[in-house]
């Protein structure tokens, strides 16, 4: 009786959850791969299957290769610079000192607000005519770049926004990494006479590890979609900055072209799981290593 | 005695409103193992931590070999330190762990003379088998031979140990102690050691400084500390069972407890009232006159301890195994009165 009951409990309990998930996540999935296969377009309907034309189309147009270009750069810079940085802002923080929560919670803003907030506010910033960086620049005696517009320097806006909003995050999963090594190891090392290098080198750097490497898996699969800064700076037709997001929504709303923007999509989609699972890899690799999987 | 290699004077150290050492001095021989008593909260491991140069006192000096240190680094001060809780480097090889002192920078060893300590510490501990294991599958008798390891492969200057053998069980917390002793003879370097044992104190120091609540109560031999306590708190550190300690009033040529039992004939001088100190082993459960009743009886194997009620006070008697006394029996105590100890009332 009790075991039939609980059965359909649980039934009960994971059900609506399930079809949220399926709704919202998997029928999306699967029926974007359906569409890649046609020639759908967002107005008018009659989709024909079109077998794989709409993929030797996104690999043989200049366009992807320029995306692919350009997101990769971004994803470096973005990802390595919001690393050394939260990390060395986490080094800096660690200590306990007088107003260190006011200072946490000010460098969690950034984090916490919508990115198109985020991006009006740094256009405010960055104008070449009224903007306050400008305005700094020139009272010292510097240039006024056209932040947003000159075509060398909008990639780099972009890449300054995401790094502010960002770097807050690589803070803090780092401090979470350096708090988790016990006090006994830096003083055990201290009194090997270990120098501040070789504590920071042997010790705190391998320990924090698995935590920065997760870090970096997550920003990297987050940056690969770079998309709402790109929109909301330069819009997403943009070929100095136009990521592979950009492109297949200009694909799909820009051009109309559902079908097509869909292969971009499934395309983008792989990159990601790829190159997540070779992050997972590296991140069990290295907990291998450090003998914590096998207990 | 020879000049000291370690030097504190008046080092008082204190966390915020906290004091934890209140002007404490000793001095360390150059070949001299000096134990650290007292009990939990006494100081203990903050004068080890300030010994160390972990914490920097507010208040006072430390020299080693006629230098003052105070304010170097622990690196600099080249002191070797076993922590209780055995503080290996976590996911490293004991081999590793061994290593990491010999590699630290400006000191260039050879790989060769590395290597060569590194087994002669391993044979020495008794852990050559263990090099290539990682730190963290070994026991807890392991671990702490492998701390004591890398702090001996390096040769420091002074060993300090916090409670090294603390967290291990009795049997190994003996073996570990004999060859602790014979380690260090053979090492020939002064060493610190910090303990709340009496065991360990008693067996291993060559002097032992009592400590309680950040003070020096007492400093001198094992058998000092034993047989002439300063104080009651000295006295309740040793001894197992505790000191039977008893309010006593001069009368009629014998010292009287509360109660009216005569202890112990009273000598000259020394005031009227006082607090008299009796170890349990020196007592006699026969040969007295008042009687006292066993209200419990504890054996311990080569002994029995006896708890008994000695017209109103509990007092712990110390019986050899082979005496035929069992619980509720009456006997008649008599103490030893060459063995007590006298304390002016208010010391207590």
């Amino acid at each position: 009786m009790v075991s039939q009951r609980t059965g359909l409990l649980k039934y009960g309990f994971v059900g609506p959850a399930l079809v949220v998930l399926i709704v919202l996540n998997i029928f999306p999935l699967l029926y974007n791969v359906v569409l890649s296969f046609t020639d759908a377009e967002l107005v008018g309907g009659g989709a024909r299957y079109v077998g794989g034309s709409n993929y030797s189309r996104v690999f043989s147009t200049a366009e992807f290769v320029e995306a692919i270009r350009t997101t990769a750069v971004f994803v470096a810079a973005a990802v390595s610079i919001e690393l050394c940085l939260g990390f060395c802002l986490a080094l800096a923080l660690q200590r306990g000192f007088r107003g260190k929560s006011a200072i946490l919670t000010v460098l969690l803003i950034p984090m916490m607000l919508s990115p198109a907030v985020m991006a009006l506010f740094w256009h405010q910033i960055l104008s070449g005519d009224y903007g306050i960086l400008n305005h700094i620049l020139a009272a010292v005696g510097l240039g006024q770049p056209e932040w947003l517009t000159a075509p060398g320097l909008k990639l780099i806006s972009i890449l300054m926004i995401d790094v502010w909003m960002w770097t807050p995050f690589m803070m803090l999963i780092a401090l979470a990494g350096l708090n988790s090594i016990p006090q006994y190891i830096y003083e055990a090392a201290e009194i090997d006479r270990a120098g501040a290098w070789r504590i920071f080198r042997r010790i705190t750097l391998p320990m924090c590890a698995p935590l920065l490497a997760l870090a970096v898996l997550l920003r990297t699969t987050d940056a690969l979609k770079q998309f709402d800064l790109v929109m909301a700076v330069t819009g997403p037709n943009d070929a100095a900055t136009q990521t592979l997001s950009a492109l297949l929504f200009q694909k799909v709303f820009g051009d109309g072209k559902t079908g097509l923007g869909s292969a971009y999509a499934c395309v983008l989609l792989v990159i990601v799981i790829a190159l997540a699972s070779v992050f997972t890899r590296y991140i069990d690799f290295i907990q291998r290593k450090q003998g914590k999987t096998q207990q | 005695m020879q000049k000291p290699f370690l030097a504190i004077d008046r080092v008082t150290k204190k966390f915020g409103s906290v004091t934890a050492l209140r002007s404490v001095s000793l001095n360390v021989g150059p070949d001299e193992l000096l134990v650290v008593l007292g009990p939990t909260g006494a100081g203990k491991t903050t004068l080890l931590r300030t010994i160390a140069g972990l914490e920097a006192p507010q208040e006072g000096t430390i020299q080693m070999a006629g230098e003052d240190v105070t304010s170097r680094t622990p690196a600099e001060r080249d002191v070797a330190l076993v922590f209780q809780d055995f503080s290996l480097y976590p996911n490293w090889t004991v081999r590793r762990n061994l290593e990491f002192p010999l590699r630290a920078p400006g000191r260039r060893l050879s790989e060769d003379e590395i290597a060569q300590r590194v087994s002669w510490a391993a044979e020495l501990l008794k852990i050559a088998g263990l090099l290539d294991r990682r730190s963290q599958r070994l026991s807890g008798g392991e671990m702490q031979r492998v701390a004591i390891g890398r702090a001996i492969v390096r040769r420091p200057r002074v060993f300090l140990m916090d409670e090294p053998l603390t967290n291990l069980d009795a049997k190994l917390r003996e073996a570990l102690r004999v060859e602790l002793v014979c380690l260090r003879r053979e090492l020939k370097t002064p060493m610190v050691y910090v303990t709340h044992d009496q065991v360990e104190a008693l067996s291993m120091g060559d002097r032992i400084v009592v400590l309680g609540e950040g003070r020096v109560l007492q400093t001198g031999s094992p058998e000092d500390i034993f047989r002439r306590p300063v104080s009651p708190v000295v006295a309740r550190q040793l001894g197992q069972p505790a000191i039977n300690l008893l309010k006593v009033e001069r009368s009629g040529g014998a010292w009287v407890a509360d109660n009216g039992v005569a202890v112990a004939a009273a000598g000259e001088g020394g005031g009227n009232s006082m607090i008299l100190g009796v170890r349990p082993e020196d007592i006699q459960p026969r040969g007295g006159e008042r009687e006292a009743r066993v209200t419990l009886v504890e054996d311990m194997g080569p002994t029995k301890i006896l708890l008994v009620d000695w017209g109103g006070c509990n007092v712990h008697i110390v019986a050899p195994a082979t005496a035929d006394i069992h619980q509720g029996d009456t006997i008649h105590p008599q103490v030893d009165p060459e063995r007590i100890i006298l304390w002016p009332e208010q010391t207590i």
